[in-house]
């Protein structure tokens, strides 16, 4: 390829990269989520064994590197289950199960916070497990998680430029893609630096908002 | 395919080469990063507005935008204005600025922490601001901080695989080599990851040892 | 001569000292009561720089403490002890007393420990200059504190409600201490709560009522029927104290 300026349509692929960006990050956060709660709940019920091991794999995924991660899916999973998932396969995947570990010490960290006491007060009232959970825990722990889970995400929106390692077109490959082509690294990186702060001031903003919402919706029942 | 650890055995000298020189980045860039978090902490307490904006401006910049962008920024963009150092240094340069951003608050939450009435005692006995700096604010608050001013050192443990990307032959760099010349790369990253884990581990542990002997004289009860 | 002229000190809208005056003369000990609010602790904290004035001057030999340039000087001449002690808490009893000494008066460390250790000795701790001050009791620590203040060789001791931290017990290791040293001719200005005690080693007594310096008379007139006593607020306070 032969070096050339910038192009206007250089703008579209930029466009491009951060919608490949912006949707592996809500696709991913989203299974994250659903999966981190998921353990979460089994924890809640102590069940044996599956405990334990959900512990484990979660403080495994929470402190490895996410690149580390990537390649054992990417690379690993073909050469030794026949899976080959591709890039973009391989990136949910990952991400998705790094999400959910920080997910999960989150949610047992919301369900801890609220008292023994509290739940054993329900249960008394004859309300099973389930309907402690549903009505008592976790009206109180998604308040309490908000915080902490936009923080959460914040940060994993920037993991999501680990991908364009191995080859997903995010805005991060994007953004390599027109370094080696422009050699204006300074602007290129300029660029892409700003769109991913942007974006991540974005769900600051947003998880700032809904937990006004929260502690509101809390405070005026509080009345 | 069986799992088959036998295979990385020829290898190990080589990944050890690799795992010393992540532990050198990262120790270098662990005392760029509290050097760079020391001084930005306290731009960030000063009275003066234009010298807190900025330092402000640098902490949120450099928590939002990716590393491997950073990265990026400097390994592509420091030539170009004709800086040419390498990518072990760049990788030092680029994890003690990314790590300084969490350094300088974890440092600053141990300044805001430390008694006003200390300070004042040290105000009114004649001590320059600048003695009281050194002498009374800065160790307080580097030792009230030790346990976040670690989870930045293991955050720095796991970001320094991103260096990779760089050409540099750390553990990560290391071991993707291996992969490619064994073929084994499940095996190969599924070591890595534990290995990575433990290490980190490992660290958390030195850490809490650490705090607890720096705190020791902070911490024991009136006799 | 540490001089208070018409000190005015207000928070907001509230005025906690109100056109104060006072002069302390080298080799005086004075004594300065009044119930909790009434601007004691404030006064003291305008001496040696704490708060700003919004009226009025105040000078400890000469040097106006409003004055950036004078208050490095002015506070070279007063020590002051703190309710809380205020010790610094990664540094041991000796590093606690030897620190300005040292950085301030620029002290070989030696000299500066030597005089540190001698210190910590006459106030019963000459075995704890290694121990850092979570390791010891309140008393020893507001006696570390004392001794730091002393090791700058103060013309002036500034003592702000020294035992008001304490249980009996301390506040009378404490107390011993003081009374040592008034008796040896340091000049100290002392807002506290111990009457009985402020009665024994007072050269004079002031009272400090909402901001304003309603009686400052020689001890004994202080305490006599036709002197400080004649006036209700501080008959007032007296018998409230005496009951407490």
């Amino acid at each position: 390829m032969r070096y050339t300026e910038f192009t206007p349509y250089d703008l579209v692929l930029l466009a491009q990269g951060l919608g490949v960006t912006v949707a592996l990050f809500l696709g991913t956060s989203l299974i994250g989520l659903a999966v981190g709660t998921l353990w979460g709940i089994v924890r809640y019920y102590r069940v044996p064994g599956l405990t334990q091991i959900i512990t484990f794999v979660a403080e495994l995924l929470k402190n490895s590197p996410v690149l580390v991660q990537l390649f054992l899916v990417f690379f690993g999973f073909p050469a030794f289950f026949h899976l080959d998932l591709g890039p973009v396969g391989a990136a949910v995947i990952t991400l998705s199960a790094n999400t959910a570990a920080f997910v999960y010490v989150i949610a047992v960290s919301a369900i801890e916070s609220i008292g023994r006491d509290q739940i054993e007060a329900a249960r008394v009232f004859g309300l099973s497990r389930w309907q402690v959970l549903r009505h008592v825990i976790a009206p109180q722990a998604a308040a309490f998680s908000i915080g902490p889970l936009t923080a959460l995400l914040v940060n994993q929106l920037q993991v999501t430029s680990l991908i364009s390692v191995i080859g997903v077109m995010d805005l991060s490959k994007i953004g390599a893609t027109l370094n080696l082509r422009t050699l204006k690294p300074f602007v290129v990186w300029s660029v892409v630096g700003l769109l991913y702060y942007l974006a991540a001031k974005l769900v600051a903003t947003l998880g700032a908002r809904i937990e006004r919402r929260l502690r509101a919706h809390t405070a005026f029942r509080g009345l | 395919m069986r799992f088959d650890l036998t295979v990385l055995v020829p290898h190990l000298g080589f990944l050890a080469e690799g795992a010393l020189l992540t532990a050198l980045v990262c120790g270098l860039a662990l005392v760029g990063g509290v050097i760079l978090g020391m001084v930005v902490a306290i731009a960030r307490t000063s009275s003066n507005r234009v010298v807190n904006r900025i330092a402000a401006a640098y902490v949120d910049l450099f928590r939002n935008i990716p590393f491997i962008v950073q990265l990026f920024f400097f390994y592509y963009g420091l030539p170009e204005i004709g800086i040419f150092i390498d990518a072990f240094t760049t990788g030092v340069v680029a994890l003690s600025i990314a790590g300084g951003a969490y350094a300088s608050d974890a440092i600053r939450a141990g300044i805001l922490a430390i008694d006003t009435g200390i300070l004042e005692a040290a105000e009114v006995s004649g001590l320059s601001r600048r003695t009281i700096f050194r002498r009374i604010v800065l160790p307080i608050a580097l030792r009230t901080s030790v346990r976040p001013l670690g989870s930045v050192l293991i955050n720095m443990i796991l970001t320094s695989s991103v260096l990779s990307t760089i050409t540099l032959n750390e553990l990560t760099g290391q071991a993707k080599i291996v992969a490619s010349d064994t073929f084994r790369p499940f095996e190969v990253y599924f070591v890595l990851l534990v290995v990575y884990a433990a290490l980190t581990y490992l660290v958390s542990l030195g850490i809490a040892l650490l705090h607890r002997r720096l705190n020791r004289d902070l911490s024991e009860p009136v006799g | 001569m540490l001089n208070v002229e018409q000190v005015r000190k207000t928070f907001g809208t509230v005025t906690v000292l109100d056109g104060v005056n006072l002069a302390v003369k080298p080799g005086e000990v004075v004594s300065i009561l009044g119930s909790s609010g009434s601007g004691k602790s404030t006064l003291i904290r305008c001496i040696n720089g704490l708060e700003r004035l919004d009226g009025g001057r105040i000078t400890v030999d000469d040097f106006d403490v409003s004055k950036p340039r004078e208050l490095a000087e002015a506070r070279k001449r007063s020590g002051t002890v703190f309710q809380l002690f205020n010790l610094y808490p990664h540094m041991t009893a000796l590093q606690n007393i030897t620190l300005a000494p040292i950085e301030v008066l620029k002290r070989s460390r030696a000299e500066a420990e030597d005089e540190g250790r001698a210190l910590l000795a006459s106030v019963g701790l000459g075995d704890r200059a290694e121990a850092y001050p979570a390791q010891l009791s309140g008393g020893q620590r507001q006696r570390v504190g004392i001794c730091r203040a002393l090791a700058m060789r103060p013309r002036y001791l500034l003592l702000d409600e020294v035992t008001s931290a304490l249980d009996p017990e301390m506040t009378s290791e404490v107390l011993d201490i003081l009374a040592k040293l008034a008796s040896g001719g340091t000049t100290m200005l002392f807002v506290t709560h111990e009457i009985e005690f402020a009665r024994q080693i007072s050269d004079r007594v002031v009272f400090l009522e909402k901001g304003v310096l309603l009686v400052d008379l020689p001890t004994r007139d202080f305490f006599a029927a036709g002197g400080g006593l004649a006036q209700p607020r501080v008959a007032q306070f007296l018998s409230k104290m005496r009951k407490d």
